[in-house]
């Protein structure tokens, strides 16, 4: 959609029906080949020997020019060692040929771990190189298939491994694959760029995207005799030991500054009391149906995010999904989890 | 902070490296440019490394540009030209080193070291002996290890790392290179005209003599040419290397006789030849000279493949064009022969003409002689010379007058070949025999390592020829009744060494050919030989030659059952190499998981033994297997993760257990 709100690009404008129609053949005979490559990538995948990929690169070329002239004075000038020279050196860039392949050729790749994230977010991919051989690997450079150029470099020694943190761009909600990684090399002479395809067996959980400006939680799902519903949380009724999740806010400070740490002092939280009473329900189906389905999804994140935050234990409906009112980084998972895939999306 | 400073270092000291392997490419150069472009070259490389080092940037354009200009203008004035050879070279060392000062970019990197490349090219020019090669191999190790340290991008290995790196490609490249060096089809050179610059003035023998001129070759130890016999060499008192013949005397320098003039056919020249040729191949250093040398009568003329080959009536071999560089030929040379053998010789008073006036006691001894036979004219004058006291030396004293054969065979008598042929000559000259000046070179010096009969500038000799009614031109050698050694050996054993100097050290060396140092100087002679014969003078017909050899070779069966011996040795190699060793006790696990399989229970991907243990016990499975099995995993698992036992009765605990489970 940007793409056609953006100024008309000359150079497309300019091109031919013939060449677009070419490009684009082209293009699509270049995913599916990519796609053919890689459709069978699953766990750790070994970038096999037929699968690297080779060609010279400009200075290759510029090498090449070079061999001929080195060639063309020996020639000239009755050389003996001059073609010794040339031989050599055309002798070398075969050397690095191989070298360049080898350094690519049986590298052990696998997907790690990919957090949650929110749409608009960037997902980092862990992706893991693992190096089986008994061959030391030196910058080998990964990333995305769409990078314009590659913006990471391992290396991996042998018997070792080396991990990164690929970051891709997220847009809608729901399970985001990850992309296809080009992995590129031109150790060691930097004459030949070997490179090679491959799908990382892992994909990110994308929560919608929540609402900017969100109305206030809602004041109950089953509203208080009284009316003042959504209070709660003001009575202090004591402290307890803290727990990861625990908002800061609600850290007893009073408390903890009485413990001296070397003592073995420790986080205190503040408990309160009647949030139990008047307990918050978050429900999908009260959204008013008029309201765009993404709206309300990216709604009911804001206001998960929002009691979280909080710490305002609440409970959550959507659908036939409900769940009783709690609080926590697990509860809170759930529900986002139930955002991001609701409808379409299966829960796998 | 500190990793920023790390990086920074790293960047410092792969440039360092580039420079250093600059330096190594320049340095041979230093011998042939002029001093000012070393001093200069050598400043900017110090400026650059300075730089480096203290971190600072480099130089702006506006800088760098007015000094390249006057560098540039430097050469003009130096060599008047910025395209020749010389100062196409000069240009280049500078466009290399300043090219340094102007690196921004990792193009540039390549840049430079490609033009090292080139320039390890253009020091071939100057010298192509083996230690330039090894040089050569030594700066390319170098310009790969500051490549490759620049492809780097995280961790950098050492700089022993990254060489060792360079010459493990270096070792893959050999191989290749030498391969391509023997089999790449020769093309003959030039592609197209090169700069007269490229040739300088060579040693050899020359058109004329003249007293003095073969005592300068005679110091030099240059090699003129050197001969492979296809058969035993002949010995040593046989080997005369015929050069150009001379027959005009001006009382002073011997040259060559004018050619015929074209009035009448060319009077065939009758040769008779008796035996086999001897069979052996000249490779002949560049003289700039047009001679080529032969044993006596040649079967035919060599062939040379850029040029003509003519011979004379006075069988003389000359190429059309000076030789500029080294040539090799073939040749075949009849021993045996007689050269105009005839009742009368023609063109007779050509070889009879003498300068009227000078030497009148030489002219009046050759009356003399004239009373005898011709044979005993040669004879007597030859015991003239075994008799009379005349002694051969290199420090022959001046003969400036002009009776200067007078002066030589009745004053001085001491001289070198070339006083005594040429008196020889004269003598017979007045006593009327038909006589001419041979010059060439004698001997050889006989390399045991490989064959090859060496033949310096200093076994450069002057003999001469007389001729006999019904025996033609008969060689004699004046030189062997003063000092019969000359021609037994070569000269410089001939001749005592003088008391001091490096001539004198030299000689001394050579006079022991079975010490030490005698056997050294063969070996590095042999391979200096088969340097130039293999590597520097592979032409297109030696490559011919060779791949006519190796297919013969090739395609007999020993060779294909020896090529195919050894691709079985290599694929068996290649495989045991890359089996992975398994340990007995894994081996014998594996077996019980694809047993346990075959049962319906195979062990999952991610499943320990206890966990899969576990499994097993609780899967419906006959009672006696399904102890075997717990008992054989339970056992497994105490050697696999538990302390260190002695697992030596395990195996044929777990090989039992294995063969209940089915």
């Amino acid at each position: 959609m940007a793409a056609a709100l953006g100024p008309p690009r000359k150079r497309g404008a300019r091109q031919g029906w013939l060449a677009r129609q070419g490009k684009a053949w082209a293009g699509a005979r270049r995913d599916k080949w990519r796609a053919a490559v890689t459709a069978r990538d699953r766990g750790d995948v070994v970038l096999g020997q037929r699968r690297v990929y080779i060609v010279p690169t400009r200075a290759g070329l510029g090498f090449g020019a070079l061999l001929l002239v080195l060639l063309v004075g020996s020639i000239n000038y009755n050389l003996g060692l001059g073609y010794g020279l040339t031989f050599l050196a055309a002798g070398c860039a075969v050397a690095d040929m191989l070298a360049t392949w080898r350094n690519l050729a049986g590298l052990t790749l696998r997907a790690g771990r990919a957090p949650d994230v929110f749409a608009g977010e960037d997902a980092p991919f862990e992706l893991h190189a693992l190096n089986h051989t008994r061959l030391d690997r030196y910058a080998v450079w990964i990333d995305f298939e769409h990078a314009p150029a590659p913006r990471h470099a391992l290396d991996v020694k042998a018997g070792g491994s080396a991990a990164l943190a690929l970051a891709a761009p997220t847009r809608v909600r729901g399970w985001l694959a990850a992309p296809r990684v080009r992995v590129a090399t031109s150790f060691p002479l930097g004459l030949f760029r070997a490179w090679s395809w491959w799908q990382p067996d892992s994909r990110a959980l994308v929560y919608p995207f929540p609402e900017q400006d969100a109305p206030p939680l809602p004041a109950s799902g089953r509203p208080s005799p009284d009316g003042s519903g959504a209070a709660g949380s003001e009575d202090f009724a004591g402290v307890r030991s803290y727990q990861p999740g625990d908002p800061m806010r609600h850290l007893a400070w009073r408390q903890i500054a009485r413990l001296d740490p070397a003592l073995g002092g420790r986080l205190l939280t503040r408990q309160f009391e009647g949030g139990a009473v008047d307990e918050l329900l978050l429900d999908f189906d009260a959204l008013s149906p008029q309201l765009d389905l993404e709206l309300r999804l990216s709604r009911m994140t804001r206001w998960v995010l929002e009691a979280e935050q909080r710490a305002l234990p609440y409970a959550f409906r959507m659908g036939r999904l409900e769940f009783a009112a709690a609080l926590g980084a697990a509860h809170q998972a759930a529900c986002l989890r139930a955002l991001a895939l609701h409808g379409g999306a299966e829960d796998a | 902070m500190k990793r920023a400073g790390m990086t920074l270092s790293r960047d410092k000291r792969d440039t360092l490296l580039l420079i250093a392997a600059t330096v190594l490419v320049l340095a041979p150069h230093v011998l042939h440019l002029p001093p000012w472009v070393s001093l200069l070259c050598g400043a900017t490389l110090a400026w650059r490394a300075l730089l480096t080092v203290q971190g600072r940037r480099l130089p702006r354009n506006l800088v760098l540009v007015p000094l390249a200009a006057c560098a540039m203008a430097g050469v003009l004035q130096t060599y008047d030209t910025l395209l020749g050879r010389d100062a196409g070279v000069a240009m280049l060392v500078m466009l290399v080193t300043f090219k340094m000062l102007e690196m921004h970019a990792r193009r540039d990197l390549f840049v430079v070291v490609f033009l090292c490349f080139f320039l390890v090219l253009t020091n071939f020019f100057y010298s192509q002996s083996i230690g330039t090669a090894l040089l050569m191999l030594v700066s390319i190790l170098f310009l790969l290890a500051a490549q490759l340290s620049f492809q780097l991008t995280g961790r950098v290995p050492p700089l022993g790392a990254r060489l060792k790196m360079s010459a493990r490609m270096l070792g893959f490249a050999l191989p290749l290179a030498a391969a391509a060096f023997v089999l790449f089809p020769r093309i003959e050179g030039p592609l197209w005209g090169m700069p007269d610059d490229s040739r300088s003035a060579r040693t050899g023998l020359s058109d004329t003599m003249s007293p003095g001129q073969i005592t300068d070759l005679a110091q030099s130890e240059d090699v003129a040419f050197r001969v492979k016999f296809d058969g035993a060499a002949p010995p040593q008192p046989q080997l005369y290397w015929r050069g150009p013949v001379l027959g005009n005397f001006d009382g002073r320098t011997w040259t060559r006789v004018d050619p015929l003039p074209r009035r009448s056919t060319p009077q065939p020249l009758s040769i008779a030849v008796a035996g086999a040729p001897l069979r052996y191949q000249v490779t002949q250093e560049a003289s700039n000279a047009r001679w080529m040398f032969a044993l006596e009568v040649p079967q035919s003329l060599p062939v040379l493949a850029d040029r003509p080959v003519n011979v004379s009536g006075e069988l003389e071999i000359q190429a059309g064009a000076p030789l500029t560089e080294r040539v090799r030929y073939e040749l075949a040379s009849f021993v045996r022969f007689s050269l105009q053998a005839g009742d009368a010789l023609p063109d007779r008073s050509r070889w009879l003409l003498l300068p009227w006036g000078h030497n009148p006691r030489t002219l009046a001894e050759g009356r003399r002689l004239a009373e005898l036979e011709p044979a005993r004219r040669v004879q007597a004058a030859l015991a003239r010379f075994s008799r009379g006291g005349y002694v051969y030396t290199l420090q022959a004293p001046l003969l400036p007058g002009a009776d200067a054969i007078d002066d030589f065979l009745y004053d001085t008598r001491a001289g070198f070949c070339e006083h005594y042929a040429g008196a020889f000559v004269f003598l017979m000259r007045a006593a009327g025999v038909p006589a001419r000046v041979v010059t060439g070179y004698q001997g050889g010096e006989m390399n045991p390592l490989d064959g090859y009969l060496t033949v310096r500038q200093s076994d450069a000799h002057a003999w001469a020829e007389v001729w006999l009614a019904r025996r033609g031109w008969v060689r004699v050698d004046p030189t062997a009744m003063v000092a019969p050694e000359r021609v037994q050996r070569s000269v410089a054993r001939a001749l005592p060494p003088p008391p001091f100097g490096f001539a004198g050290l030299g000689r001394l060396v050579q006079s022991d050919p079975d010490s030490l140092l005698g056997r050294l100087r063969y070996a590095i002679g042999a391979a200096n030989n088969g340097w130039n014969q293999w590597v520097l003078n592979y032409s297109p017909r030696r490559q011919q030659d060779l791949m006519g050899q190796l297919q013969h070779e090739l395609f007999k069966w020993q060779s294909i059952a020896l090529f195919l011996m050894l691709c079985l040795m290599l694929f068996l190699v290649g495989k045991f190499y890359r089996r992975p060793k398994i340990d007995p006790v894994d081996a014998l696990y594996s077996a019980l998981c694809r047993r346990l399989g075959q049962l319906g229970l195979p062990r999952a991907p991610d499943e320990g033994p206890t966990a899969y243990a576990a499994r097993v016990a609780a899967a419906p499975l006959a009672p006696g297997p399904q102890t075997a099995a717990g008992e054989f995993l339970r056992r497994y698992s105490a050697w696999r993760y538990g302390p260190p036992d002695a697992s030596a009765s395990l195996l044929p605990i777990l090989k039992d257990l294995l063969s209940r489970v089915r």
